[in-house]
């Protein structure tokens, strides 16, 4: 395939890709893959693409580009459109339970991406009280819902488990928080416990790190792996295996929707 | 351990697949547009006139360049290309591939927030200093190379056809007819690459997805299990160099060493660029500098052991 056979094949690849794309950005697909700063990345790629795309049609091939614009036959068009458009086709936006499982799970928050120790907040004021809107204010990261229940995320209580003053503010309190159901494989004596997991990701869902905690319900509750619920009870830190692990004694449990923003950053 | 060490599922792998590209996409197109303007608007003499007569100050120029001209590990071979076309000796194109994913500015703000409270500034020095050290050895091996035993053949007619050899410098066109040369040879670059990158990312993905990752924790105990099977991880896992520190950092089971072996054989040499350097390079020189990168990162770190806890 030479000349404008093959400019017209690196137009159409250029043009598929542009268009997949396009359609991961602007219908939003693209925060199921990609940590919010790379997005806008995916855009202007999607567009240069097009643009590109485009010019190749209406330009008068240069000298070298008579010749044809490159290898593209056959094989290396549909290796270069098909994968694509299959995991498109697909991809159901979320990784399901092998993959969770074999990454490992994060139940303890050293093993974190990104974590470093927490460093002593600076001292309260003479008489001995915390400034609003300072970093020593619970109110700023202890938000309560309608009901009374602290919004938590699991990496939240993962923090908690590891700090002892954090772990003042959420023990024996009221907490609700949302994550992907999976069997608890270890660390359930009494087979009453599973994982409430949520993803961490620091650049793409590549690298993404399940981040697990413990939530001990009465009866067990057994649902299809990955299944997305709200989870309301009580924080403990109960300590097993010479540390404070994060246990919600759950109230209540429910399904629900994924979050428009399924990781956590 | 009662999870199978090798678990396939097609949703899962489609999933990290699209993820890859999504995320490597951006920055391919960027290189290749680069590769583009320097095929166009780079005169080969200013190359050949800027670079060292000593061979080894070349190619430690070379290391140096990925600070001065930080690409990603990506986008980068599409540059190489052009360059080692307009007059870049392929020692130094190979010493610079190497070294510009890790020794940038970005690679190095992500390292030392990444072991913040683990000894960050000395990490980052290390990862830093060995990174640009074996892309230099790297670079001086090719020197005693056969060009025809590293680059492709076509490749190899590009270089002599538009290399130091001939004049190399761009036909005196108007700037319109150059920009238009510059986009078609973007494009080319950008499909070639494009296949090998396809390529390697789904091998990648299906070994990050299916691979039990729990595997490699009981190799944490001995130094000279833990940094292989570091480096091991790194070339399945294919991450970005500039967020693989907040994986790596994450493996606290490991030793420091072992970590700093990802760190550096990562960037270089994985799954996924294995598959990029083919679009360059011949595939006897991919998979000799996958195996010489792998012993002699693997030396240097089991050395460092004895002054790195």
């Amino acid at each position: 395939m030479t000349g404008i056979l093959s400019r017209f094949g690196a137009s159409s690849v250029l043009m598929i890709w542009g268009i997949v794309l396009s359609y991961y950005y602007l219908s939003g697909r693209v925060a199921s893959y990609l940590h919010p700063a790379f997005r806008i990345y995916t855009a202007i790629s999607a567009g240069v693409l097009l643009l590109l795309s485009l010019a190749l049609l209406l330009t008068v091939p240069s000298e070298s580009g008579k010749h044809g614009l490159s290898n593209i036959g056959i094989f290396p068009f549909l290796l270069l459109t098909l994968p694509l458009l299959a995991a498109t086709k697909l991809s159901p936006s979320n990784f399901g339970a092998t993959a969770v499982m074999n990454r490992g799970m994060v139940d303890n928050i050293a093993d974190l991406p990104g974590f470093s120790p927490p460093q002593d907040p600076a001292l309260p004021s003479a008489d001995g009280s915390v400034k609003d809107g300072t970093m020593m204010d619970p109110s700023l990261y202890l938000k309560r819902n309608a009901a009374g229940y602290i919004a938590a995320e699991t990496v939240d209580l993962l923090y908690a488990a590891g700090e002892p003053a954090m772990r003042e503010d959420f023990e024996n309190k009221p907490v609700e928080v949302t994550g992907q159901f999976l069997p608890a494989l270890s660390g359930n004596p009494n087979g009453d416990r599973f994982n409430l997991t949520r993803l961490f990701v620091m650049c793409c869902a590549a690298d993404a790190r399940p981040v697990a905690i413990s939530v001990q319900s009465q009866p067990a509750t057994d649902l299809p792996k990955m299944t997305w619920v709200k989870v309301r009870g009580m924080a403990t830190f109960p300590v097993e295996g010479g540390k404070h692990m994060p246990v919600i004694v759950a109230e209540s449990i429910t399904e629900t929707d994924a979050p428009e923003e399924s990781f956590l950053y | 351990m009662n999870a199978p060490w090798f678990s396939f599922s097609m949703q899962d792998f489609s999933y990290a697949f699209l993820s890859v590209l999504l995320e490597g996409v951006p920055f391919i197109l960027l290189g290749t547009l680069l590769s583009g303007l320097i095929d166009q608007f780079l005169p080969a003499r200013l190359m050949t006139r800027l670079l060292p007569r000593n061979a080894f100050a070349a190619v430690c120029l070379g290391g140096v360049l990925g600070i001065v001209f930080p690409m990603c590990e990506c986008g980068i071979v599409p540059v190489i290309r052009r360059l080692i076309a307009k007059g870049l000796p392929v020692s130094s194109a190979v010493a610079y591939m190497l070294a510009a994913p890790i020794v940038n500015p970005i690679t190095a703000f992500s390292t030392y927030a990444a072991f913040r409270g683990q000894g960050a500034a000395e990490f980052t020095a290390l990862r830093l200093g060995l990174g640009f050290f074996v892309a230099v050895l790297a670079g001086l091996a090719v020197l005693n190379l056969p060009i025809g035993t590293v680059l492709k053949k076509t490749i190899l007619e590009s270089v002599t056809l538009s290399g130091p050899a001939g004049d190399g410098s761009p036909s005196p066109q108007p700037f319109r007819r150059r920009l238009i040369a510059a986009m078609e040879a973007g494009v080319r670059d950008f499909l070639d690459v494009m296949v090998y990158f396809i390529l390697g990312v789904g091998v990648a993905s299906l070994f990050s997805t299916a691979v039990n990752q729990e595997l490699f924790l009981p190799l944490s105990l001995d130094d000279r299990l833990a940094i292989p099977a570091m480096m091991s991880l790194a070339g399945i896992l294919s991450l970005c160099s500039s967020s693989d520190a907040f994986i790596a950092a994450t493996f606290v089971a490991f030793p420091a060493v072992a970590k700093l072996a990802f760190l550096v054989f990562g960037p270089m040499m994985d799954f996924k660029l294995a598959f990029i350097y083919s679009a360059v390079f011949t595939r006897r020189f991919v998979a000799a500098l996958a195996v010489g990168l792998f012993v002699i990162i693997g030396l240097l770190c089991l050395r460092l052991a004895v002054v790195l806890p």
